[in-house]
């Protein structure tokens, strides 16, 4: 174990050939200096490749957030996470599109279906026992809490059929758990800041204080999206996140936490998840088609005009989500005892489990988050430009790429590193024509694993 | 291999003991893979008639050149390199390009430049070329190990991919290049799909053999050495990142000369059969077939072209998603694999 990690974090060692490294500093300068003469040539045009850079941008760093997230916990490379790109999107395509294009686009198939509902009810059984059963078990026989998890997952994954089986009616048939969401956080986000102040306090109080309101909160915001149509687009988002982050943690669950038992090397999951993510590409052509696919028009598909540069709404939206998703992982990674139990197992498994951290659980988390922000970052591609089944691969290769730039396993490098990227690309192509730029990009990733293999915000 | 004088001693004891038979079958899967894997293909052969099965032979061979090929680089060095096409590619283009035909070229719109070499003359170009390719590429990937060489091995075969799409000057882009020559000897074409099948199994061979030499030199020791634990045979005085080197550009050159035949064969190629995804199911039929063994690459590349012939039989299966059937049932191949067989089917090392 530890000398899997060591290969997988040890970098390689420094491209040592001397005089290699003062070359490449001195031509880094000169295209530095090359883009600046052409910036001071035309400025308007500069911003739009800047203003196109940071919108590209966004999305490699919700990807490298993720990615960096994952890896930096389980110290090997999960390709699954570009499936879950791709899952995302097609998500949102398969929901919505019946909708958006009537009946001549009807994709919806019982199949798909029963799998996504099979998938979800194991889950939500798994995350049921694991969290009820060690508070139960004293009160319970065995069987009793068995089979009563298992009827409430089994209610869950038949719920989540329903679900998919009437995209036309997201709002109606959403509302229920949007209701119940929304009710659970009106309780647990005010205990949790009144705790702070009143470390004494009880959740059971608290709930007799303020469940009724929170149910009334819940109710109203239930009713809300029951009555409002429009709000399908937005649902079908956290529904195929939702099932993506699934998908995401039933595969570690059911796979790769045997492999990691007796794997001699991080490659054995590498090409696991290779394969998961050839079939789960070969299975969205089946289901899909191969041909590039536009999704339902969002809003923001407006353009602005700032000083002579155009971005679209759309744009500086996904923007807006990338630093929201670093908000919320810096939250939970820095202020949340989950953070410090995620960061001490990216640091020594054996031993976080030694002292009592619950790492199967932990490490499921991190890959449900970890894919939720991929199908997230898919989505926005998607509605950016097209879905098509290749798209997951091409952006878990960015995503990698903008998380070694930045700094393999560090939230702020992930960041950096995306926006970095995307600016780059973008400036690359001045020149160019655009079809060169995931070329660039590479060209970029191999400089900086040759040069800087730390990155740009080194993993202390 | 699994034919040797142990295994046939086994069977013949087994004949005089019939009850041992489940024992035995637990113990030689490999036995078991090749045979069933071999009977497929002469009952596909039977099935579907000669003349189909020449061309599926064609395709194999060109495949299990590539796997051969790769398997030094994956399977006996150790570095999972997912880049191979792309060293396949510029064998393609360089046999497209050098023996372009002036006369066919000067009526297409965006003219390439023309050579109109012979055929025997470009193979070894193409393998030179690939090889420099390969130096270069090598030179700064030889310090890279473990995910980070898979990540860089990624990205070359995308590299490769954009400059055969966008350097339209040479490769005509998107449009591909038609009417590449098929092979001459003197006043006698290769143009019937018998003689390239012959031709194609000949070059097997002889990556075969290069190959078995390799692998059975001192240098194929090094070579498993630097695989099992680099630094110890530095410690030893070998120069690691040399014999890294040598065989990404001996494995590169080979893939090269595929990529020379492949174009001749199809006499049209285009940037998509270069794309990243084949590189990957090249490096699964590596590993599927079984790592540091030649027989094993045979195997997976057999076991690839068939396994699209085999999807033919499921019911309800459209023709047209036979290869994303194919594409599926590799992926589920790899993780089963991964999970009971690290080694592949046949194989000597485990991942």
């Amino acid at each position: 174990m530890s000398s899997q990690r060591a290969t997988a974090r040890g970098f390689p060692a420094l491209f040592n050939i001397p005089g290699t490294r003062a070359l490449a500093l001195v031509l880094t300068a000169a295209v530095v200096a090359y883009l600046a003469w052409k910036i001071g040539q035309s400025p308007p045009q500069a911003l739009q490749f800047a203003f196109n850079g940071i919108a590209v941008g966004a999305v490699y760093a919700l990807l490298a957030m993720g990615f960096t997230l994952v890896y930096s916990t389980v110290w090997f490379f999960d390709l699954y996470y570009g499936a879950a790109a791709a899952l995302g999107a097609y998500g949102v395509f398969y929901l919505r599109t019946a909708t958006a294009l009537g009946s001549r686009a009807d994709v919806n198939n019982v199949y798909v279906n029963a799998v996504f509902a099979a998938v979800v009810g194991g889950v939500a059984a798994w995350v049921l026992y694991t969290l009820l059963q060690p508070r139960l078990r004293g009160r319970f026989a065995p069987n009793t809490i068995a089979v009563a998890i298992g009827l409430l997952g089994g209610a869950a994954g038949a719920y989540t059929g329903v679900v998919l089986a009437f995209p036309e009616i997201l709002h109606l048939t959403l509302s229920p758990a949007v209701g119940v969401m929304v009710a659970v956080a009106a309780i647990v986000v005010p205990f949790w800041t009144v705790q702070t102040f009143v470390p004494t306090i009880r959740l059971s109080r608290f709930a007799a204080i303020a469940g009724l309101p929170a149910v009334a909160v819940g109710a109203w915001c239930g009713y809300l999206t029951a009555g409002a149509p429009g709000a399908g687009l937005y649902l079908s988002w956290a529904v195929s996140c939702l099932l993506a982050g699934c998908v995401g943690l039933a595969l570690y669950r059911g796979l790769y936490m045997y492999m990691r038992e007796r794997a001699r090397s991080p490659l054995i999951m590498l090409v696991a998840s290779l394969g998961i993510l050839l079939a789960v590409a070969a299975f969205i052509v089946i289901v899909f088609e191969a041909a590039p696919r536009p999704l339902p028009t969002a809003f923001g598909s407006e353009t602005w005009k700032i000083a002579g540069a155009r971005i679209k709404g759309f744009n500086v939206f996904g923007i807006g989500v990338a630093l929201a998703g670093f908000a919320i992982l810096w939250l939970l990674l820095k202020q949340t005892s989950f953070g410090r139990a995620v960061r001490a197992i990216g640091d020594d498994e054996e031993v976080s489990k030694v002292v009592g951290i619950n790492t199967t659980v932990i490490i499921a988390a991190v890959f449900f988050i970890g894919a939720m922000y991929a199908a997230l970052a898919g989505i926005l591609t998607g509605h950016d430009t097209a879905v098509q089944p290749r798209m997951g691969l091409l952006l878990l290769l960015k995503g990698w790429i903008a998380s070694v730039v930045g700094g393999i396993g560090n939230l702020y490098g992930a960041i950096v590193g995306g926006f970095v990227l995307g600016v780059v690309e973008q400036f690359g192509i001045w020149d160019l024509a655009g079809e060169w730029k995931d070329a660039i990009a590479f060209i970029l990733l191999i400089l900086f694993l040759s040069f800087w293999p730390q990155g740009l915000l080194p993993r202390r | 291999m699994p034919f040797d004088t142990q295994r046939i001693g086994e069977l013949a004891g087994l004949m005089r003991n019939p009850a041992e038979l489940g024992g035995y079958a637990r113990r030689n899967i490999e036995l078991w893979a090749s045979l069933f894997i071999i009977g497929w293909a002469i009952a596909f052969m039977f099935w579907q008639g000669a003349g189909f099965a020449v061309i599926i032979g064609t395709v194999f061979a060109i495949w299990a050149i590539l796997s051969v090929s790769l398997n030094l680089v994956v399977g006996f060095t150790g570095l999972l390199s997912v880049g191979h096409i792309g060293f396949f590619g510029i064998g393609a283009y360089t046999m497209a390009i050098l023996t372009s035909d002036p006369a066919y070229e000067q009526l297409r719109t965006e003219a390439i430049p023309t050579f109109g070499w012979p055929f025997f003359a470009v193979l070894p170009i193409c393998a030179v070329l690939a090889g420099l390719a390969a130096i270069l590429v090598g030179v700064v990937f030889n310090r890279f190990r473990d995910d980070i060489f898979v990540l860089a091995s990624f990205g070359f075969a995308i590299i490769a991919f954009n400059v055969f799409l966008n350097l339209r000057p040479v490769t005509r882009g998107a449009f591909g290049i038609h009417e590449i020559a098929r092979p001459q000897v003197g006043g006698w074409y290769f143009d019937g799909e018998l003689e390239f099948l012959l031709l194609c199994l000949v070059f097997l061979a002889v990556v075969m053999l290069i190959s078995w030499l390799i692998v059975s030199s001192s240098f194929g020791r090094v070579l498993t050495a630097i695989r099992e634990d680099e630094q110890a045979i530095e410690v030893f005085g070998y120069r690691a990142t040399q014999y890294k080197l040598a065989v990404w550009v001996i494995s590169a050159m080979m893939a090269g000369i595929a990529g020379g035949l492949f174009a001749s064969w199809t006499t049209f190629i285009d940037p998509n059969s270069f794309i990243l995804l084949e590189s990957v199911l090249l490096v699964s039929i590596v590993i599927l077939g079984g790592l540091a063994t030649i027989w094993g690459s045979l195997l997976g590349a057999m076991a690839f072209v068939l396994l699209e012939e085999g999807m033919r039989f499921i019911p309800f299966l459209p023709t047209e998603y036979i290869g994303q059937a194919r594409q599926v049932v590799l992926g589920i191949l790899l993780v089963l694999l991964m999970l009971f067989r690290p080694q592949g089917l046949v194989g000597r090392y485990r991942l």
